[in-house]
């Protein structure tokens, strides 16, 4: 092996024998700011060949011949030095200084690191500064807008709710279009294992936010394709932080408090609106009865007091309990208390890291406890890290990444349940918040008081998560290196569920249940990483691997009720077991991945990747997948052309193309199935699947061009790419006929791979100084553009609710009855028909039309950071547009009673009255309300929004008057977090309920908006 | 030396690797496989299945019995509840993507599927049982079918049956699914009435005339006969097929009309009944008759909590006169959205059995079918079937009787059933102010349906 390196040497370059005038020259490489020893610099000779790395310690040994005239110094993340030989200088001392070009930071990539200014993938970064602190438990909330083409969606104020990630668009319509998220080079869970009859819940949030040294999002195919068949909807590369050598022990307090109050409300009716809209509606529907003649009422007046009196009337004296609603006696906000008023949270977190040339470390640990804006919902965890590494020898190092963590969720019950407190908004403002009768909470509401389940009910979430990866890293010679790793992700969930029996969910009975479920990963990745030195113009470096992931998840769930009290709140108070269940699942990757880098002069740059994956989830005939990359770059600014004269300080030009793949569809997919049935003292069988032997993998080609830049010595530098991803085989779970016996819930499917989906869109980032003296001032700028189209799909029509995926439009298009406005003369709401140009007021005769998307055309975000003397200001805008948000509470809080006796959103005060009113709000009324049959677009409104996502205001306490006590620095700041917000949507515009789906989104349903957040926080290092 | 350290770690690698290659084998581990279907004992435990399905919300455990009413709820039932599918169904403004339409459907196809499925595997199925093993997912498939066309398309009654289209009709398995074929179009009613019959015909050939506490027997299928001829006013055959049942003395009318409902297991007068437990039940919160007819609020602590979404009807009370003790089994209370009504008392428990035919309507339609074909199957005057029925519930006996007299009888006794939609349907009378063939007072075929399979045809 190391002849053939030799004679790769012979080949490119002039070989020169060592004359008897060499001479060995010896020294130590520190960093210049805390004077740690550096190893692993490469130290090239100039003018001769020869190269040697430096060890542990620093030092480094290299025999220079007679030619060689200088020393050359390169370092990853640091700037090149050239050192010229001369003669008695030995020992030498290098201080070596980190990057301070953004470009060449280190980009950390699958299975190795490279320079950002190497880079031919489009890869975003994200850095700690911009994840810790935040005020959410999940690091995802923080890189929202932080990143080009990567949209976070919370699609609540809900704590612990899934976040749903979309990496240059939704590539797929059946399977999962989440990325992959690697921690330290370890694939891990992020699949909810909650239970199934509440909202998913997101296994992300244990990584504690603070542990996160960066973020990379591999957006290309060129940067994702090394991990091939996982890597279709983009990787989330996460790198924990990690010790130095020769650095000092450094200890760090964080800690923070903050409160949390609603961003957004809904508007509803006070008491007063809402008699008035009672009366209102009574007119209206005696009129039209005695207009339409249906009861044969004498006069209008006849008709207008019978309903008065006998439908609207009784209800404001049924509910009101006895208090004089005709004086407003009670004014009750039922809105308010489904929130908790400044709902505090804080966080510590304590990290001591540092290190010798031999072990490196990070430890830290941490507490944290939010409480949501929502009452009931709480998540509090706590947890460890301890990241080690040893070098062991000059040819062995070794490592390990540990963290342990418990979480708990407190939880309420997903916005479609009665008992939710997002549905308190639906009791009526006459309705006393506490019974005059009894002095306790109102039971005698409209509907059972949601503040019974709050009392009375409980829902615990608690998740025990340890992840560790461990490796060996092995020189086997010095351009010749062996990395093993091994590693597992454990995450154990119980899941205690109690219904109090005075509550609605407790039935007069009471009713518990537990879900336990656990899921154990290991991993292992094996790889050489070759990189040869074949002279200072070109560069290779290659990587061949390995890597195996097996998956088992194991369910068990028991339920009980008959609760004698609520005296014993587990399954023994059960008198009646309703249900126990455990399953299992398995699921297993093999994996072989090649990678060489190639560059010339630091000018042009060539990469070419493969990855082979077999998995469990396809039959043996399809079960491989093979998935190639290629790309290109050429640096501009290193061309002479370039060099001198341009306004460029750096420019590159990149493109790269290549496949990645999916396979998220769950196991057994292509596996006919039959369930077991368990009618009483029948065990059987029924069918539950059809399936295809003929199930293979999803795939995306994904051309991508780009280009960096840097302008004025690099103050501006910035990013733009223009990316065009084709997915084909599209695992589409297809609706077949139920006539072949496969139905659930109505509709039999079967997966198939079949459709193509196209996203196409540029992404641009600018980062500009644009003051740098002692008052800085630095704006970064992201925008990206995605058009989604879903190609053809063989007419298959997949439907979730009143959104479908449909040929030729975007991914979760709405598919409605479109609303035509009121007709003056009647107040009927209109539709149009199935002729599309005639309107009905028959909504069973409505079309359903393509009616817009949930997914935004335009996201991005604004940052702009200033700092004079210690003080440091950011403020951060987000923003999305393009997209539009359905409100399926509508059909109830927005119906003019026809739907029930809900209160009811303000718009309702300018429903129609009387033939020639002109106004978007039809008839309202109990019996002869109109417009509220079913799903519209009367629901369906512009979802564009601008937000004031973030203000920090910092001080960093001046360095002298610290010093005494031992402290090195220590910053005070505060933050606020959705301090304003532009939008036309009525409610909140950040909003999904309960969902992470691809056909489903932007869609509101009694949603608890997002939370106005701001933070106290204290940041020391000792 | 260093050749030794890396020869080493290669080996180690690929040795891994070609242990791994054997892990991609993973098999389901919480269901079955077809090819695991292979004795006797399997195939009966795929029949089983089916009837899990007829207990399902999409059939008798709810819809079969609910739909019916809300269809034909004038006088019977009211709908106060906040599902927009059951509200268009009460208010006859389905639309073709109503969940409803598509979960009988597909539930019901299922059924069939099974069935089919059993019977093409009947040669594994050992010779003792086969015969009842055949009858009864024969029983199954007619039963699905019968109760499908009711719902889905127009009546026998109209006298076009012969055009009318009925269902597709489905009688081989599917276990491979092929794009090319597999989409049935509708067959006629006619056709459809002929393969129900035959299907039930067979049954009766294969059951025997008892079959545990409440797998299906000859009798589930001839009392499940009866109603089909007299759909098809065929009172003749009818009133044969209800003579049948009644005359085998295996089922006698409770004492009091209270017992014939709620019960754990069996009454003695349920011919065929879903059974349900806590484990296995067609659901207490969101589904289910008792979900919906039981009132949520307002109730002793204890007592079962359901939605009270389907409440009585004021008219239903005038049907009754003083004393008869139907018109008191009904509970007051409150919907979950906050209504006060009526709810009857037959679906306000959960885990209990689900009558699904009941021996007292096999006496209103011998003695119907009798009266009105002049017959006198089984020897009994009308008069005496009507007065069987009514003395049980203390309603005043009658002196004589008239068609309408069982009209409104079966209302009387087999209310929240199902069966007010079929009477009215058969005998040509309005259904809550639609004309009884109107397409506003059948479901649509499932849109879900119609779009993947270009031989069907909505009805118009």
């Amino acid at each position: 092996m190391r002849k053939s390196i030799y004679l790769i040497g012979v080949l490119v370059f002039h070989f020169s024998t060592l004359s008897a005038q060499s001479r060995q020259i010896y020294g130590k490489i520190i960093d210049a700011k805390d004077h740690s020893s550096l190893s692993g610099v490469t130290v090239t000779l100039k003018g001769a060949r020869g190269n040697a790395l430096s060890t542990a310690d620093g030092s480094f040994s290299i025999k220079a011949g007679p030619k060689a005239t200088s020393l050359r110094f390169s370092y990853i993340g640091y700037e090149d030095l050239e050192v010229p030989i001369d003669a008695g200088s030995s020992p030498l001392v290098i201080t070596m200084s980190a990057s301070q070009k953004a470009l060449s930071e280190v980009v950390v990539v699958g299975y190795g690191k490279a320079l950002k200014k190497d880079i031919t993938g489009a890869i975003a970064q994200v850095n700690a500064k911009d994840i810790e602190n935040f005020p959410a438990p999940s690091f995802e909330s923080a890189i929202q807008g932080k990143a080009a083409g990567v949209v976070v969606t919370s699609g609540s104020g809900k704590l612990g709710q899934a976040i749903q990630v979309n990496i240059r668009g939704i590539s797929s319509i059946s399977a999962s279009s989440q990325p992959l998220y690697v921690v330290d080079g370890l694939p891990v869970t992020t699949a909810s294992m909650s239970d199934m009859t509440n909202d998913d819940t997101n296994p992300l949030a244990d990584i504690n936010p603070n542990d996160i040294e960066s973020v990379e999002v591999l957006k290309d195919a060129s940067a994702a394709a090394i991990y091939g068949a996982r890597a279709g909807n983009g990787v989330v590369l996460i790198t924990t932080r990690k010790g130095k050598a020769g650095q000092k022990t450094v200890i760090e307090l964080n800690t923070s408090h903050s409160t949390s109050n609603p961003a957004r409300k809904w508007k509803f009716l006070d008491a007063k609106q809402y008699i008035r809209l009672m009366r209102q509606a009574a007119v209206s529907d005696g009129t039209y009865d005695f207009t339409n003649n249906i009861s044969g009422y004498a006069t209008v007046e006849d008709g207008i007091n019978d309903f008065w009196d006998n439908v609207y009337k009784p209800v404001l004296d049924q509910y009101s309990l006895g208090t004089k609603w005709q004086d407003t006696a009670v004014n009750s906000n039922w809105q308010k208390q489904l929130y908790h008023h400044n709902a505090p949270s804080s966080q510590v977190n304590l990290s001591a890291t540092g290190g010798n040339d031999k072990t490196r470390f990070f430890i830290s640990g941490f507490y944290n406890t939010q409480d949501a804006i929502v009452i009931n919902n709480r998540f509090t965890r706590y947890g460890a890290r301890f990241n080690l590494d040893h070098t062991a020898s000059d040819r062995l190092l070794f490592g390990l990444n540990l963290a342990v963590d418990r979480s708990q969720l407190n939880r309420v019950t997903n916005d479609d349940a009665f008992s939710t407190p997002g549905q308190l908004v639906a009791q009526i403002p006459i309705s006393p918040l506490i019974d005059p009768a009894t002095g306790l909470p109102n039971a005698r509401t409209l509907y059972p008081s949601g503040i019974y389940d709050a009392l009375y009910d409980f829902d615990h979430q608690v998740t025990f998560r340890t992840i560790g990866n461990a490796y060996a890293n092995l020189k086997i010679l010095p351009t010749l290196s062996f990395q093993s790793e091994f590693g597992t992700d454990i995450l154990n969930l119980t899941e205690n569920e109690f219904q109090g029996k005075e509550s609605q969910d407790g039935a007069g009975i009471g009713k518990g249940s537990l879900v336990t479920s656990q899921s154990v990963t290991y991993n292992t990745n094996n790889y050489f990483t070759f990189t040869p030195h074949i002279g200072d113009e070109h560069k290779l470096t290659a990587v061949l691997g390995m890597s195996y992931l097996q998956n088992n998840f194991e369910h068990s769930s028991a339920s009980g009720e008959g609760f004698p009290s609520d005296a014993v709140k587990n399954l023994d108070g059960a008198t009646n077991i309703t249900g126990a269940a455990t399953s299992d699942y398995k699921y297993t990757f093999l994996s072989y991945f090649l990678r060489a880098n190639y560059s010339f002069r630091d000018r042009y740059l060539f990469s070419v990747s493969d990855r082979i994956d077999g998995s469990s989830r396809f039959s043996p005939a399809h079960r491989y997948g093979n998935f190639p990359a290629v790309s290109a770059g050429w640096v501009l600014s290193e061309e002479s052309f370039l060099q001198h004269s341009s306004p460029f300080s750096f420019l590159k030009l990149r493109a790269s193309y290549g496949l990645t793949g999916n396979s998220e569809i769950g196991e057994n997919q292509f596996q006919s199935l039959y369930a077991v049935t368990n009618y009483p003292l029948l065990p059987g069988f029924s069918p539950s699947q059809l399936g295809s032997d003929k199930l293979r993998w999803e795939k995306s080609a994904q051309f991508d061009a780009g280009l960096n830049f840097g302008i004025l010595k690099n103050r501006i530098i910035g990013e733009v790419d223009y990316y065009h991803k084709h997915t084909t085989d599209l695992l589409l779970n297809t609706n077949i006929p139920a006539t072949t016996g496969y139905a659930s819930n109505g509709t039999a499917t079967i997966y198939q791979n079949l459709g193509v989906m196209d996203n196409k869109g540029i992404e641009i980032s600018l980062t500009s100084q644009n003051l740098t003296g002692a008052f800085k001032w630095t704006t970064t700028f992201n925008l990206a553009y995605n058009k989604n189209r879903v190609g053809d799909i063989k007419g298959q029509i997949i439907t979730s609710g009143v959104q479908r995926a449909v040929e030729g439009q975007p991914i979760g298009t709405f598919y409605l009855q479109k609303f035509a406005g009121v007709d003056p003369a009647t107040g009927d709401a209109q539709y149009i028909d199935s002729t599309g140009k005639k309107t009905t007021t028959d909504y069973t005769q409505a079309a359903r039309l393509v009616a817009g998307k949930y997914t935004p055309d335009y996201t991005g975000g604004l940052t702009n950071t200033f700092s004079y003397a210690g003080v440091d200001l950011s403020v951060f805008f987000y923003f999305v547009t393009g997209n539009k948000i359905y409100n399926g509470g509508g059909t109830y809080m927005t119906a003019g009673f026809y739907n029930g006796w809900d209160n009811q959103t303000v718009d309702l005060m300018n429903a129609w009255q009387k033939p020639g009113d002109k106004t978007n709000v039809p008839r309202i009324g109990y019996y002869y309300g109109s417009g509220a049959d079913g799903a519209s677009t009367r629901w369906l409104y512009k979802g564009d929004y601008l937000r004031m996502k973030n203000v920090t205001l910092g001080y960093t306490l001046p360095g002298g008057a610290l010093k005494s006590a031992g402290i090195k620095s220590a910053r005070i700041y505060i933050s606020g977090t959705n301090l304003l917000t532009f939008t036309k949507y009525p409610g909140d515009p950040e909003v999904n309920t309960n969902v992470v789906s691809n056909i489903a989104g932007g869609r509101d349903f009694y949603t608890i908006p997002q939370a106005r957040t701001f933070t106290l926080g204290l940041n020391v290092k000792f | 030396m260093k050749k030794l350290l890396y020869i080493p770690t290669i080996v180690f690698v690929f040795l891994l690797a070609s242990s791994c290659n054997k892990k991609l084998e993973v098999l389901p581990q919480n269901n079955a496989t077809p090819d695991q279907i292979k004795t006797s004992a399997d195939v009966q435990a795929l029949l089983f299945g089916a009837y899990e399905q007829l207990q399902s919300y999409s059939a008798f455990g709810e819809q079969f019995m609910l739909i019916p009413d809300l269809l034909a709820s004038k006088d019977q039932v009211d709908w106060v509840g906040t599902y927009a599918s059951y509200k268009q169904v009460k208010n006859k403004k389905i639309v073709a993507s109503n969940s409803i339409a598509s979960s009988m459907w597909g539930n019901g196809y299922k059924v069939i599927g099974i069935c089919n499925t059993v019977l093409d595997k009947l040669s594994v199925v050992d010779s003792a049982d086969k015969a009842t093993v055949e009858g009864e997912a024969l029983f199954m498939r007619g039963t699905i079918y019968f109760e499908l066309l009711g719902i889905y398309a127009r009546p026998f009654s109209d006298g076009n049956a012969a055009t009318n289209p009925g269902l597709p009709i489905v009688l081989v398995p599917t276990y491979k699914y092929d794009s090319t074929k597999g989409k049935p179009a509708r067959a006629t009613v006619a056709a459809t009435y002929t393969q129900i019959i035959s299907d039930l015909q067979g049954a009766i050939a294969k059951l025997p005339s008892s079959n545990g506490s409440f797998r299906a027997d000859v009798y589930s299928a001839k009392a499940i006969l009866s109603r089909v001829y007299l759909s098809m006013l065929d009172y003749a055959n009818a009133a044969t097929q209800a003579n049948d049942v009644i005359v085998s003395k295996n089922f006698t009318l409770t004492d009091t009309y209270d017992k014939a409902f709620n019960n754990s297991v069996n009454s003695t007068e349920d011919i065929f009944a879903i059974q349900q437990t806590s484990q296995s039940n067609v659901g207490t919160s969101n589904q289910g008759l008792s979900t919906f007819y039981a009132p949520n609020q307002g109730l002793p602590v204890g007592q079962t909590v359901g939605r009270g979404d389907a409440q009585i009807d004021a008219g239903y009370i005038v049907y009754f006169e003083a004393g008869d003790r139907r018109a008191s089994f009904v509970t007051v209370g409150k919907s979950i959205a906050g209504a006060d009504g009526t709810y009857p008392n037959k679906w306000q428990q959960f885990y209990k059995a689900m009558p699904v035919v009941r021996l007292a309507e096999m006496y209103l339609t011998r003695g119907e079918a009798n009266l009105l074909s002049g017959g006198s199957v089984g020897g009994v005057d009308p008069l005496d079937d009507i007065n069987t029925v009514r003395a049980r519930s203390g309603a005043s006996l009658l002196a004589t009787v008239t068609g309408q007299d069982f009209v409104d009888e079966r209302f009387r006794e087999l209310g929240f059933e199902g069966d007010r939609f079929w009477t009215l349907k058969r005998l040509k009378l309005n259904v809550d102010g639609f004309g009884y063939d109107d397409n506003k007072v059948i479901m649509p075929l499932p849109q879900s349906e119609l779009d993947v399979n270009a031989n069907l045809k909505q009805n118009q």
